[in-house]
């Protein structure tokens, strides 16, 4: 019995950064045989931060590091014949080939769906675009700010005091693509799915990063095609308490939905009698009145300090939260009995411990087999697997070495 | 176009509710999955309760939230409290492939609908449940929701204009991104059961899964000991990468220049081809260092510019730029309405609304939602006749004794 749910899963990876590396990254880790392709100059990623003092190295990313754990990584060329006839063999066997690629880029590489359709008719090929392969947008360039702007989600973020005067800001980091790597996953594992349920054959995907950003913006886009109005950054939430408030050592999260959370909330807070006023009689009440509201939560919460008021309210049943730091999250007691952070050794030895399992699968856990491949670290092996004769893996391989 | 979708004839009994779970199975939903919704009468779905209402009119309904996370879902209403009503619970979940749930802990398993219940019945039934910190660990028998991810995530204290504070992220960011890996997580267990025939419990925190957004933060803290400091729209690697002040009222424009041909196309679209040799901007390491004086220049220059016809123009010279949408953009967008991506079904309460839809193309299966969300408990006698077997009289019965 395999110990992996996506063991015997074939997925090819190609393209440059975050979004087909996170779809191909959440089936490698739980147990598909994932082959990162490569250009001869390697994934820009590797140059990208963080690095250890801070000194660049394409070995030493560390979100590439993360990004890429439990897969294989092969170089080829894909502007030149033989790499070509190489992806071609290694893509035959495949059950997907998912990539980032623009549709330039994929002609450049002769990499289209009728070609590999007809090579392998039941791969399923995922094309992960800024605007998707259709529509007057579809050549547009982005990247995680572009896409967040794009999509709908900079502009609900943001403002604050004098806020129309601070532009519209982008969480941080690359969430936008990581966002659209999990639905091209799920898009991905459904057309593979579908074969064996429903006979379907291979199928081209179109992925849409605008897309995927404007369909998690919470109830924002229904306040127009409901409600007629224009959410924004510098409107307010339609319920409170929900804000990030100074305790006496530091910041704390306190939310309440339910109205029994708000009443255990008054009690926590010794009932007051503000507490009791109309005005703050329910959570859309409250919302409306929250200028009013929040100098007086304000009061308490600046009285006691951020762990007394976090574990206070975890005994009360409500949803309040720390503002965790990463080192917060690395000491977490929580996380370390469940054994959530994963530690792997890197190429030069050194130890790196990641985040790990989104999910405690009981038969088939996630699990860390693998660090990321450093440059054509599996170039050979792939190719020797995929039947190439000796010669040209060896030419393949070598012309691999002697670059990096 | 086959009009099979991939998960045609999978069943889902969901028991979720609020934004975690219902995203989750939106994904099935969307994947061609008979995704069963069981409702209660007296233990309304929050989103069924919150704004924007249709028309600003109030109405269990009439929710723009409720009705864009379920569409395509059944709806039945049972009282769990009452032995008839956890008997078709029961028996649903035995005929069903999965079960999702997002109770606290334990409740389940005294309904008698835990993972080793069902499992007696239908050894290789799927169950995931989501929590906020997972069914085991010093933290599991408390409650966190979505919101409160983003502070705990160490996202909030990631994210803020340079020199503020910790800020939110517009939306209850940790449900979309548990729900698109819960169900990435259905999909594995279902593509393992279709291998080996073998089912499984799967157990999700809502914290654990939000955990890797911040990758890049935790990666620098393991490798130097720091996190990265908040700095608004800006990158680490590149520069220009902003949001910047154009014509009218809140105006913006997100560019973000990550090569040399991007950045001389920039300054030539704005008018301004000097600053491309400008010493302190002529490569990316420079222009990190002038950052400052970068954008009061870049600022200047696009200030009197429309951001729309600057995001054509620039988008036209290779540069990645989107002005950010507004929901009342994105809905009148001619890129998303071209593409089809906006759903606009007739619902029996509120009528035809526009609700954005699937975020992705499959070229050999239908890849368009067939029906709206469901009116609360709009399916129970169908439900009840197809999937348990019970006659009208029976189905009248039980509605008089009040279990639907």
């Amino acid at each position: 019995m395999p110990a992996e749910a996506l063991a015997g899963l074939r997925v090819v990876e190609c393209g440059a950064g975050v979004s087909a590396a996170y779809a191909a990254k959440l089936m490698a880790d739980m147990g598909a045989d994932v082959v990162k392709v490569e250009p001869p100059d390697g994934d820009p990623l590797r140059l990208r931060g963080p690095f250890p003092g801070g000194k660049p190295d394409p070995e030493k990313s560390g979100l590439f590091l993360y990004l890429n754990t439990n897969k294989r990584g092969v170089v080829l060329d894909l502007t030149s014949a033989d790499g070509r006839a190489a992806f071609d063999r290694i893509a035959q066997t495949a059950d997907l080939v998912i990539h980032n690629w623009t549709p330039a880029e994929m002609e450049q590489r002769n990499v289209s769906w009728d070609r590999l359709h007809t090579l392998n008719p039941r791969l399923v090929l995922t094309s992960i675009t800024p605007f998707g392969l259709t529509g007057p947008y579809s050549g547009y360039k982005a990247n995680n700010l572009v896409s967040s702007s794009a999509g709908g989600w900079s502009w609900l973020i943001g403002g604050g005091p004098d806020g129309d005067q601070k532009p519209p800001l982008k969480a941080f980091g690359e969430q936008a693509d990581m966002q659209t790597g999990a639905q091209a996953a799920i898009a991905s594992l459904g057309a593979v799915l579908g074969r064996g349920f429903n006979d379907l054959p291979g199928q081209h995907i179109d992925i849409s990063e605008q897309e995927v950003v404007t369909s998690f913006l919470e109830m924002n886009f229904m306040h127009w095609s409901y409600g007629g109005r224009v959410a924004s950054r510098l409107g307010s939430r339609i319920l409170h308490p929900w804000a990030i408030m100074e305790a006496k050592d530091g910041q704390i999260f306190v939310l309440c939905v339910q109205e029994d959370q708000w009443r255990r909330f008054v009690e926590m807070m010794g009932s007051p009698d503000w507490a009791e006023w109309e005005i703050f009689g329910d959570r859309l009440m409250r919302a409306a009145a929250w200028d009013v509201l929040e100098p007086l939560i304000a009061e308490y919460v600046s009285q006691h300090t951020v762990q007394e008021i976090y574990q206070e309210g975890l005994e009360r049943r409500l949803p309040f939260a720390p503002l965790s730091t990463m080192g917060d999250l690395y000491k977490s007691d929580h996380l370390a009995v469940r054994g959530f952070f994963a530690k792997v050794t890197l190429a030069d030895g050194s130890t790196l411990s990641l985040p790990g399992a989104p999910y405690r699968f009981q038969q088939t856990p996630w699990s860390l087999r693998r660090r990321a491949p450093q440059l054509g670290e599996h170039t050979a092996a792939v190719l020797d697997e995929a039947g190439m004769d000796p010669q040209t893996v060896k030419q393949l391989a070598g012309r691999a070495e002697k670059r990096s | 176009m086959a009009a099979v979708k991939p998960l045609a004839g999978i069943r889902v009994a969901d028991f979720t509710w609020v934004w975690a779970g219902p995203f989750a199975t939106l994904q099935l939903a969307h994947l061609g999955a008979d995704v069963i919704k069981i409702e209660s009468r007296s233990r309304l779905d929050t989103i069924r309760g919150l704004p924007p209402y249709a028309d600003n009119e109030a109405g269990i309904n009439r929710a723009g939230y409720f009705n864009q996370y379920n569409q395509g879902k059944r709806s039945i209403t049972l009282d769990l409290s009452k032995p008839e009503g956890l008997e078709i619970a029961h028996q649903i979940a035995a005929k069903s492939d999965v079960v999702t749930e997002n109770f606290s802990a334990g409740v389940m398993d005294r309904l008698g609908l835990g993972y080793d219940a069902l499992k007696r019945v239908k050894p290789d039934i799927i169950v995931v449940a989501l929590s906020g910190y997972g069914s085991t660990g010093p933290l599991s028998k408390y409650i966190s929701y979505g919101p409160a991810q983003v502070p705990m995530s160490g996202l909030a204290g990631l994210t803020g204009y340079a020199g503020s504070g910790a800020s939110e992220v517009g939306i209850s960011y940790g449900d979309p991104n548990a729900g698109v890996h819960g169900a990435f997580a259905v999909l594995a267990a279902l593509y393992h059961r279709q291998q080996t025939g073998e089912g499984q419990y799967v157990d999700m925190s809502q914290w654990e899964a939000s955990i890797g957004l911040v990758a890049e933060g935790l990666v620098d803290y393991a490798m130097n000991g720091t996190q990265p400091e908040r700095s608004g729209n800006r990158d680490p690697q590149y520069a220009p990468h902003g949001t910047f002040r154009c014509a009218g009222q809140d105006g913006w424009i997100s560019i973000a220049v990550t090569n040399e041909e991007e950045w001389r196309s920039l300054c030539t679209a704005l008018g301004a081809p000097a600053l491309a040799s400008d010493a302190r901007f002529t490569d990316n390491a420079a222009r990190k260092q002038h950052e400052d004086a970068l954008e009061r220049e870049l600022s200047s220059l696009t200030a009197e510019r429309d951001r729309w016809e600057l995001t054509r123009s620039l988008q036209a010279a290779g540069v990645p730029a989107f002005t950010p949408l507004s929901n009342k953009e994105l809905a009148e967008d001619p890129h998303l309405n071209e593409r089809d991506f906006f759903v606009r079904l007739q619902h029996p309460d509120v009528g035809v609304r526009q609700h954005p839809g699937i975020p992705w193309r499959m070229s050999d299966s239908d890849s368009t939602v067939h029906a709206p969300a469901p009116m609360m408990g709009q399916h129970t006698r169908e439900v009840l006749r197809e999937v348990v077997g019970l006659n009208d009289a029976r189905i009248d019965a039980l509605e008089a004794a009040g279990v639907l």
